[in-house]
């Protein structure tokens, strides 16, 4: 797909950096919405140990 | 008789290691010394450096030659051949086997709350990773193949097993420098980055102090793995086997219902992995293989990689504080180059240097654990782009 040359590593490299700071604001954003997930409720860690192996 | 006697002392003295020994035997084993003293007595990640520095003396220490009148060959390299240990040590690096059980065992060990509670900082796990495409270039100036160049950018990516796992998917007749160089800067990082990270920054940067982050819910830490797991799957198939078994400990640790299999995944296989890693790494610096141009232009680009992922990361931290209100401390930014905790750990201290009341540890933690799946996002997308499965 990419060609073996000097143009290629630098096309390489610029898709590859950019998509990177896509994919991973992407996560960014995911883990922005994290703290909603607490109006589900709270896990009692206590009883989570307790119930363990 | 008396040559009789002379001819067997020959003999005998061609059975050792003593008359194959040469100069760059001696220049191995300084070198494996140092890894050695670095780790004992400035605590320069013991854990890699000890193994990796041992194995390399012992590799440089020349046996009798296989073969009459063949190369000599190091008493390590003899358990290195097939059929020995360290032979099956070595192979389960290069089939793919050691890399995702040391994910599991970072997994087990790792606390992600960081990452999740401040989401903004996660985009400094991307902005570490200039490294991997300034060496990725470099290399194919150099006249190495597309393939080989991007192995040795991803060194810069300073995670040893994504290291090692695109390096056998690329280009695996360099897994042995590539691993030498990637795991023997991750430890040297406290005298790498530091230099770098001062000269990007002035001192009323380096003390800034950040607010404390919010607590992590236990439920946001219980769903962090499936999602990520999940994303990583769906979007970078390539490199899914490591995240997937890195997702998988994390679950292990956070659900508390399987402390047996946490602290095993964390603890005992963890070091077991670690030993045989090292030892393996460590056997192929024989510096018959190891003293050629190649290799020394895979060790200074791996350098230079990991030189640019840190000024990088600082660079992005110091661009984020021209749009953010409260600002951050901009050393937190080198932490993006992945290598966890040990960059985390350098801006903590090279902060702490400026500021002792300043603890940065926690918020550097965050970019660090996003330095991994940004290493792992441009190893994935890599992969992709040169059509490697």
């Amino acid at each position: 797909m990419i060609p073996d040359t000097v143009y290629g590593a630098i096309l390489l490299s610029v898709i590859d950096f950019f998509l990177s700071f896509v994919v991973i604001s992407g996560i960014g954003f995911v883990l922005s919405l994290f703290p909603y997930l607490n109006r589900l409720g709270e896990i009692d860690e206590k009883k989570l140990r307790e119930g363990g192996h | 008789m008396f040559d009789q006697i002379l001819f067997f002392f020959n003999a005998l003295l061609q059975q050792t290691g003593a008359a194959n020994f040469t100069f760059g035997n001696l220049v191995m084993i300084a070198i494996g010394g140092t890894m050695i003293y670095l780790a004992i007595a400035k605590h320069y990640e013991p854990l890699l450096l000890i193994g990796i520095g041992f194995s390399c003396i012992v590799a440089n220490v020349p046996g009798p030659p296989d073969v009459p009148g063949g190369p000599p060959v190091s008493a390590l390299l003899y358990v290195v051949k097939e059929g020995g240990l360290f032979h099956y040590a070595y192979e389960g690096v290069a089939k793919l086997i050691i890399p995702p059980l040391i994910f599991l065992g970072v997994g087990a060990m790792t606390d992600f709350g960081p990452m999740i509670a401040n989401p903004k900082l996660v985009i400094l796990g991307a902005g570490a990773h200039l490294g991997i495409f300034v060496a990725l270039i470099l290399a194919k100036l150099c006249g190495f193949t597309i393939n080989e160049a991007g192995a040795i950018g991803i060194i810069g990516g300073a995670d040893g097993p994504m290291a090692i796992f695109v390096t056998v998917k690329l280009a695996p007749h360099l897994l042995g420098p590539i691993s030498v160089a990637a795991y023997s800067y991750m430890a040297l990082m406290p005298m790498i980055q530091p230099p770098v990270m001062r000269l990007l920054t002035n001192p009323a940067e380096r003390k800034i102090e950040m607010a404390q982050i919010r607590k992590v819910s236990k439920l946001e830490k219980i769903v962090f793995p499936a999602v990520i797991a999940i994303i990583v799957n769906l979007f970078f198939p390539p490199v899914a086997p490591l995240i997937t078994m890195l997702m998988l400990g994390n679950l292990l640790k956070e659900v508390g219902v399987t402390e047996r299999l946490a602290k095993t995944a964390g603890g005992a296989l963890m070091n077991i992995i670690i030993i045989i890693l090292t030892v393996a790494i460590g056997s192929t610096m024989a510096a018959d293989k190891f003293l050629n141009w190649d290799t020394i232009l895979i060790v200074v680009l791996g350098l230079l990689a990991f030189l640019f992922g840190t000024a990088s990361g600082v660079v992005t931290a110091k661009i984020m504080n021209l749009f953010m209100k409260v600002k951050i401390n901009p050393l937190i930014g080198s932490a993006g180059i992945a290598s966890v905790p040990i960059a985390a750990r350098v801006s903590h201290i090279v902060a702490n240097q400026e500021n002792p009341h300043n603890h940065l540890i926690f918020h550097a933690m965050g970019p660090n654990l996003a330095g991994v799946f940004g290493t792992a996002i441009s190893g994935g997308i890599m992969l992709a782009l040169l059509g490697v499965n």
